[in-house]
């Protein structure tokens, strides 16, 4: 496109539609890193129909619609993309965090089984819980729903947001029973309550996130 | 073409506008702009959140390259998009069959 006037349009309509894109950073890069490809091909196209270059411009921009139309058209897909980002990464930071607590509370080595192993670590049912829910984000938003039905883009965030608050009651309630269990503070303490501090703050971030990108679905 | 009448369709459309080999996003709606004689005409830029759709599901999948000093993202089936189009093609034969049964009968006469 070496066109000024023809460039300054295309630039304008990417920047209109970049100003409606709400989701992950290097997603909404690619979109219109593919937009402004598929547009500078539509121009050539009108180009060599006979359109002099600023009116192959402004046709090709009209032909992909609105900007406030493809920002919404993209809205459910980024929407989903946040969401399963988010779940992937409490489960694969989940251990990170989990390991410091196990390390502190371990059960006696002559407790063993399942009822030990949760009366050490209480928070275990909220844990399960939470991959259990993450589990179902990444299964119905990924290639599986060739096979299981697709979450909506709006139950997907609702679920991420569930899964963060989860994480954050069980690093809560860690918190608390370890205040209450009288045990001395160590350094491995200081980790673990430093590491659930983080997540809880991460937590706050990710629901927060989840409301502002449903809340935008609702408009689109 | 009503927008709503490709509800359900337009995955098995973009699959088999790739069927022939890998194809960057805006060929792949232009391909399925021409080989509908226009009848499909979407605005361009609504089309490709599908093609992002298909690629999350394993349907299709992408590679970036540099043309022209332009980054363009081309697309090809994957292998279990190539048994997907199968099966559209087969629901969609006997889905086609029943509604041309039905909606192409020319009206019967009337009896009296």
């Amino acid at each position: 496109m070496s066109d000024p006037p023809a460039a300054a349009l295309v630039e304008a309509y990417l920047d209109e539609v970049a100003a409606g894109l709400y989701g992950p950073r290097q997603q909404r890069k690619r979109i219109l890193s593919e937009l402004r490809d598929g547009l500078g091909e539509a121009i050539s196209d009108r180009h060599v129909d006979g359109l002099p270059p600023d009116r192959a411009a402004s046709a090709a921009v009209a032909s992909f619609g609105s900007a406030e139309q493809v920002a919404s058209a993209f809205s459910g897909e980024l929407a989903t993309g946040y969401a399963r980002r988010a779940v992937i990464g409490y489960v694969a930071t989940g251990p990170l965090v989990g390991i410091w607590w196990l390390l502190l509370l371990l059960p006696h080595p002559w407790h063993t089984g399942l009822v030990a192993f949760i009366t050490a670590i209480p928070a275990l049912p909220i844990v399960a819980l939470g991959i259990a829910t993450a589990a179902g984000v990444v299964a119905t938003t990924g290639r599986l729903i060739r096979w299981l039905p697709e979450a909506a883009p709006r139950h997907a965030l609702a679920a991420t947001a569930g899964v963060a608050a989860l994480a954050a009651a069980g690093d809560l309630f860690m918190i608390a029973f370890y205040v209450q269990s009288g045990v001395h503070a160590e350094a491995t303490a200081v980790v673990a309550v430093s590491a659930s501090l983080l997540r809880i703050g991460c937590g706050v971030h990710v629901i927060r996130r989840c409301h502002r990108l449903s809340r935008m679905l609702a408009r689109c | 073409m009503r927008p709503e009448l490709l509800k359900g369709h337009l995955d098995a459309l973009l699959l088999a506008v790739l069927e022939d080999g890998p194809q960057h996003g805006y060929a792949v709606i232009e391909l399925l702009r021409a080989g509908s004689g226009a009848t499909i005409d979407l605005p361009t830029g609504t089309v490709y959140p599908a093609l992002h759709r298909l690629e999350r599901a394993g349907l299709i999948a992408s590679d970036w390259q540099t043309v022209g000093g332009r980054r363009r993202r081309a697309y090809h089936l994957t292998a279990a998009g190539v048994r997907a189009l199968g099966e559209h093609r087969a629901v969609w034969d006997e889905f086609s069959a029943a509604v041309t049964a039905l909606l192409g009968a020319r009206p019967r006469p009337a009896t009296a």
